[in-house]
């Protein structure tokens, strides 16, 4: 049994829902960069989005726009990833709730639980599936994607979808400026590619992905397993590798996907671990032009799986300014605060 | 045909007590526990909640820490329950243990408090604190090493899907052991939000009466130690129960309310029985989800009417003792229904008098003493995200 | 009353965020839930929130919201007798 990405849909601060970010991408320019919206009106009804916050409609949006409505409601799962969830409305509840305890509206209440997102997706689209949402920190997405394979090798599905979705407010990106998450100024991705200094800068994202063993004519590529990590040794992480590759028969991994984001002690165990794991392939990064958030690991399979269907990795995502041409293989490396750490292999069809 | 995956280790904290023994006894008593509350600060008095009788600095105390460390509600109450847990399975890192986390309202309670002095720069370390992931990192101290861990939110049901996958990832070869359940303290802002829902009952709630109007908030939490049977057996540990099947579904109705054929509830039950291989003839009790409130408990009766038919097997909520801990009940009643199945006792449902008019079903009243052999326990989620799971007394491979 | 039903019906929209009505699109004497606007129940506590908030009636149960929100004719005639604000 192989599991394919068929289709993958992202909504996040380049243009929406295309791949423009690949040959012509938007450079951020601030500390806090918002979704660049897409015409909602498209995928979801007015009546319907009336009571939604931004996330939610990025949700369905990117879902929408991944899953064909036929095969919408015969999805075997529907697992999201979420750091913080719809924090929008979290936020406007607690506030109100702050000033006083009497009379406040229950839709803010009804959408600040994590879950609203991926069963708002199932109740888009009648999908009675196991439905399941992750919260934990930098490997939410991870998690949801891990836990997808593990229903694939269970021989439960056919067909699965998995986002990775967070918004940041105003309010959120003030807080943790106080912890410092973010750099006194915009990243580059000179900081990106070579970092001096603590700190990173908010992106926002809505990543769908449609994984299926019988896929269509012209899928992404193969998703060959995604392993998930606690403060592993170096020589798990190894070992995992060369299980991998010899599970899939795999003898040369092209390129790794990295999450540098100008954070200095994030960025250098991300080189660190791409040294020791794969000292021979392109690195590739994607956090320059998307930002950072809990779940913004699964843009990084998004932009693996989207480099293995071009046949191409473009000179802007890569470490050394330079171009791979036809990549086979793809190993992405996510790790969260050197404790939650996550490999995924791919492999082009 | 996979391997079994038995039960190992249990630990419990919630408004009837700590530790596994207080709870049984307090069951078997009948024992009352909600009431008004003593640490939540709100001006809601009139609600009555199932609150943990110790405070933070009690729990720091009993748990042996620093009264100054940081640390929020959820994760002491969790490190509670999965410290008793570790003892009574006596597991250690040799084995390859994965920590699976059910939790909602993570660090809130705190970040409720704290939310203005954050903008000030006052008690900011509790903003690194507020996430979900945060208190399971904390909680996961306590043991030696976790290969793996994650948490799961999926509100009302995130403790029996840490159970879920907690076993797939032992059917995968991924981890031989897993240390699964959930945790939730009681906050402002989800007992403002329950109230904004107006389905918080004012007196002791009463699940699957006639009148009833909601359901009393809980707090607590509840962790199992799951693991392949050959480990457990290599390993010479006490094999409690089996977890011989489960199933997570969506009703993909609606937000809050149910579905008038409540089709994940249904389709909860019926594939975990599948899963279990298991006639519907052959469950001994079910641990219903039970919350209260007029939707679910109408909604859960019609889903058992369905699944079972005319045989319907003897069922209670155990709500009325605890309240509802939402994040944490899968993992609290996955507990109580192991309790239920390893003593031979189905707890009572109390405060019941008058069954709902549509389905006329009558759950179990006074504490019944009987051998069991296979339990079931509910949970639902908001939005529909509905899970069921069965435990069997083991029978060795 | 007329005042009210207008007042009502603006107070309406907005809370339950109807981008595309407009007081004029929406018959007083028609009901809220089912076809019509295609509510829901957390409209209805929406309605129940829009009310204390406004008119400082407090209801106790939501099923007391059934009988007040059949129209917007039936919930300005309720708020008149009712209203401590």
């Amino acid at each position: 049994m192989s599991i394919y990405i068929d289709k993958a849909a992202q909504i996040s601060i380049q243009q929406p829902l295309c791949n423009e970010w690949f040959s012509n991408p938007s450079m951020p320019t601030d500390r806090l960069c918002k979704f660049v919206r897409p015409d909602f009106k498209q995928y979801i009804s007015a009546a319907i989005s009336r009571r939604m916050g931004t996330a939610l409609k990025c949700t369905l949006s990117s879902a929408s726009a991944c899953v064909s409505e036929e095969k919408r409601s015969n999805l075997d799962g529907i697992l999201t990833g979420t750091g913080l969830g719809s924090i929008e409305n979290t936020e406007n509840f607690l506030l109100a709730m702050l000033e006083g305890e009497e009379g406040l509206s229950p839709s803010n209440f009804m959408q600040s639980t994590h879950n609203t997102l991926g069963s708002q997706v199932a109740i888009a689209f009648k999908c009675h599936g196991y439905n399941i949402t992750y919260a934990h920190r930098g490997t939410s997405f991870d998690s949801a994607l891990m836990n997808a394979v593990v229903k694939f090798q269970l021989n439960e599905y056919k067909t699965a979808l998995v986002n990775g979705v967070d918004e940041m407010t105003e309010k959120y990106f003030q807080l943790f400026d106080h912890i410092g998450f973010w750099k006194d100024r915009n990243v580059t991705i000179e900081d990106v590619r070579n970092a001096t200094s603590p700190g990173t800068f908010a992106g926002e994202n809505s990543v769908s992905l449609l994984l299926t063993t019988q896929p269509s004519e012209q899928p992404l590529c193969e998703l060959c397993d995604t392993q998930l990590f606690y403060r592993p040794s170096d020589e798990q992480l190894k070992t995992c590798v060369e299980k991998l590759c010899h599970a899939f028969n795999i003898n040369r991994i092209d390129a790794i996907v990295i999450g540098n984001n100008g954070d200095k002690e994030n960025d250098a165990e991300y080189r660190r671990l791409a040294q020791l794991l794969t000292p021979d392939a392109k690195q590739i990064i994607y956090k320059h032009l998307f930002g950072e958030s809990f779940t913004m690991s699964g843009l990084g399979i998004y932009v693996a799986a989207t480099c293995l269907k071009e046949k191409r990795v473009p000179a802007h995502i890569t470490m050394d300014n330079e171009a791979l041409e036809n990549p086979q293989t793809i190993l992405v490396l996510n790790h969260f605060k050197q404790l939650d750490y996550s490999i995924t292999l791919l492999k082009s069809c | 045909m996979t391997e079994k995956i038995v039960v190992t280790g249990y630990g419990i904290i919630s408004s009837i007590g700590a530790g596994v023994e207080k709870t049984r006894e307090a069951l078997l008593k009948e024992e009352k526990s909600i009431g008004r509350v003593a640490h939540l600060n709100t001006c809601h008095t009139d609600i009555p909640c199932g609150e943990v009788k110790e405070s933070d600095d009690e729990l720091k105390k009993a748990l042996g820490i620093a009264s100054d460390q940081i640390i929020t509600r959820t994760p002491l109450l969790a490190m509670m329950a999965m410290k008793e847990a570790i003892s009574t399975s006596r597991l250690t890192d040799q084995i390859s243990t994965a920590f699976i986390n059910g939790t909602t309202v993570g660090g809130m309670e705190k970040s409720e408090k704290y939310y203005y002095d954050f903008f000030e720069g006052k008690h900011t370390e509790y903003i690194s604190a507020h996430d979900c992931g945060a208190g399971t990192e904390l909680v996961s101290h306590l043991f030696g090493h976790f290969d793996l861990m994650t948490t799961i939110s999926t509100a009302c049901s995130s403790a029996a899907n840490s159970v879920i996958l907690g076993a797939d990832l032992i059917k995968t070869g991924r981890v031989d052991a897993a240390i699964v359940g959930g945790t939730e303290s009681l906050s402002k802002f989800h007992l403002n939000g329950f109230n904004s829902l107006m389905i918080l009952e004012h007196q002791p709630c009463r699940p699957f009466e006639k009148s009833n109007q909601g359901l009393n908030l809980g707090e607590g939490a509840g962790y199992i130690v799951i693991e392949r049977e050959s480990v457990a057996k290599a390993r010479g540990a006490n094999i409690i129960c089996e977890l011989s099947g489960y199933a997570n579904t969506c009703d993909a109705f609606h937000q809050t309310a149910t579905s008038e054929t409540s089709e994940g509830a249904y389709r909860a039950m019926t594939n975990a029985l599948l899963n279990a291989h298991l006639k519907t003839n052959e469950i001994d009790y079910i641990n219903a989800h039970g919350t209260g409130t007029s939707d679910n408990d109408l909604h859960e009766s019609i889903a058992l009417k369905r699944v079972f038919g005319e045989n319907i097997p003897p069922f209670s909520s155990t709500k009325a003792f605890t309240g509802h801990t939402t994040s944490a009940a899968g993992a609290v009643e996955s507990v109580i229904s192991i309790l239920a199945l390893q003593y031979g006792f189905i707890p009572a449902n109390l405060g019941f008098s008058e069954p709902i008019e549509a389905t006329g079903l009558i759950p179990v009243q006074k504490t019944l003493h009987r051998t069991l052999n296979h339990v079931m326990t509910n949970s639902f989620g908001f939005g529909g995200n509905d899970s069921s799971c069965i435990f069997s007394k083991y029978q060795p491979s | 009353m007329d005042a009210l039903v207008q007042e009502l019906k603006e107070k309406v929209i907005q809370a339950l965020n109807l981008e595309d009505v407009t007081p004029d699109d929406i018959d007083a004497n028609a009901p809220l839930f089912g076809e019509g606007l295609g509510l829901d129940s957390i409209d209805a506590l929406e309605l129940i929130v829009l009310m204390e908030r406004n008119y400082g009636i407090k209801l106790k149960n939501a099923n007391e919201g059934k009988d007040i929100f059949k129209s917007i004719q039936v919930m300005a005639d309720y708020i008149s007798k009712n209203r401590t604000k």
